[in-house]
């Protein structure tokens, strides 16, 4: 009995020791907003066309939490942005349509990406700086991790411009890229997201 | 009824090789002829493909009905007979339904008049054929 209790103590200490260790190494977490002027730009092109289509704004303001490894250069990440299906703009209906019947809007009305890291704290100049970072895409109900480029820069309003880019295919989601007349007009199934965040440090 | 159907066989093969090789090098040379083919209009997920490609079968077995009841009327050498034939088709069959299509759908003139071009000649080529196989 007594040796089962020492062993429990011995546990508990070791935890204890982890988690203080833990959250030593870290630097207290900084908030930024994310502003609803962010978008999101999905390039694709099928074998008689290109096309472009967008969200050119965010429907709500989320928040992106931001903590500095001591240890590491790496930066944690926690917080993601919501955009709404719907609010892909083509422009050209049809096409609108298409995307849209595409990634099951009905079913799935939200794209969300969870921002997870970075692979160092940016130095926040005006001149873009080359960095890259890990997200999570949700998509018509399925969540894939990708490895992201980052541009981060800074203006004069203290606003962070985050423009990051990413290649994904649509079998990434288990999506079919559209077809038509039995497969004589296809959609390639890469696509190339960009998404610029707007963000600012909260005080 | 057996000429029918060898006939028709005939010229589904030779219709579906003119058919699609046509549409492939049309999407290859003129891809912006296509381009109003991405609209939700036409079926995306390829659930109809083998309906689709079909599509030369069912016309030639039909024309060549058509053809073994009114044969007699197309007279003079097999490419003459094979036009009027195509051109009696186009009146009689698509020149009204294309017209329905374009009076309901959303869809624009070229595309209806690619659309017309394409059965007009597919059935001239019918006709051609159905003047070897069952004069």
């Amino acid at each position: 009995m007594l040796k089962k209790q020492r062993w429990a103590c011995l546990l508990l200490g070791f935890t204890a020791f982890m988690l203080l260790g833990f959250t030593a190494g870290m630097i207290e977490p900084k908030k930024w907003l994310i502003s609803e002027s962010s978008n999101l730009c999905v390039n694709g092109n099928t074998n008689v066309n290109k096309f472009s289509c967008e969200i050119p704004a965010c429907d709500r303001t989320d928040t992106l939490n931001m903590t500095r490894n001591k240890s590491s250069k790496e930066i944690t990440l926690s917080g993601n942005i919501s955009l709404s299906i719907q609010s892909f703009d083509c422009h050209n209906a049809i096409m609108t349509r298409d995307l849209r019947t595409t990634l099951k809007e009905k079913q799935y009305p939200r794209l969300r990406i969870l921002f997870l890291s970075l692979s160092n704290f940016p130095e926040l100049t005006e001149k873009p700086q080359l960095i890259t970072g890990l997200v999570n895409i949700e998509m018509v109900g399925i969540t894939k991790r990708f490895e992201v480029n980052y541009q981060v820069s800074i203006d004069d309003q203290k606003v962070v411009h985050l423009l990051g880019t990413r290649d994904i295919n649509f079998s990434d989601f288990d999506l079919t890229p559209p077809r038509k007349l039995g497969g004589l007009i296809k959609t390639n199934n890469k696509l190339s997201v960009i998404f610029h965040l707007k963000i600012k440090e909260l005080n | 009824m057996k000429k029918i159907l060898i006939s028709g066989s005939i010229a589904g093969c030779i219709l579906f090789v003119f058919s699609y090789g046509g549409l492939f090098f049309a999407v290859k040379l003129f891809p912006t002829l296509f381009v109003e083919y991405n609209s939700p209009l036409f079926n995306s997920d390829g659930s109809r493909d083998v309906l689709f490609y079909m599509h030369p079968f069912i016309i030639s077995f039909a024309l060549s009905w058509f053809w073994d009841s009114f044969k007699i009327l197309f007279k003079g050498p097999f490419v003459l007979r094979g036009l009027e034939f195509g051109a009696v088709y186009s009146i009689i069959a698509l020149l009204p339904v294309m017209w329905i299509s374009f009076s309901a759908l959303d869809i624009t003139v070229p595309m209806v008049a690619s659309w017309f071009l394409y059965g007009s000649v597919q059935a001239v080529i019918a006709g051609m054929v159905f003047s070897k196989t069952n004069p």
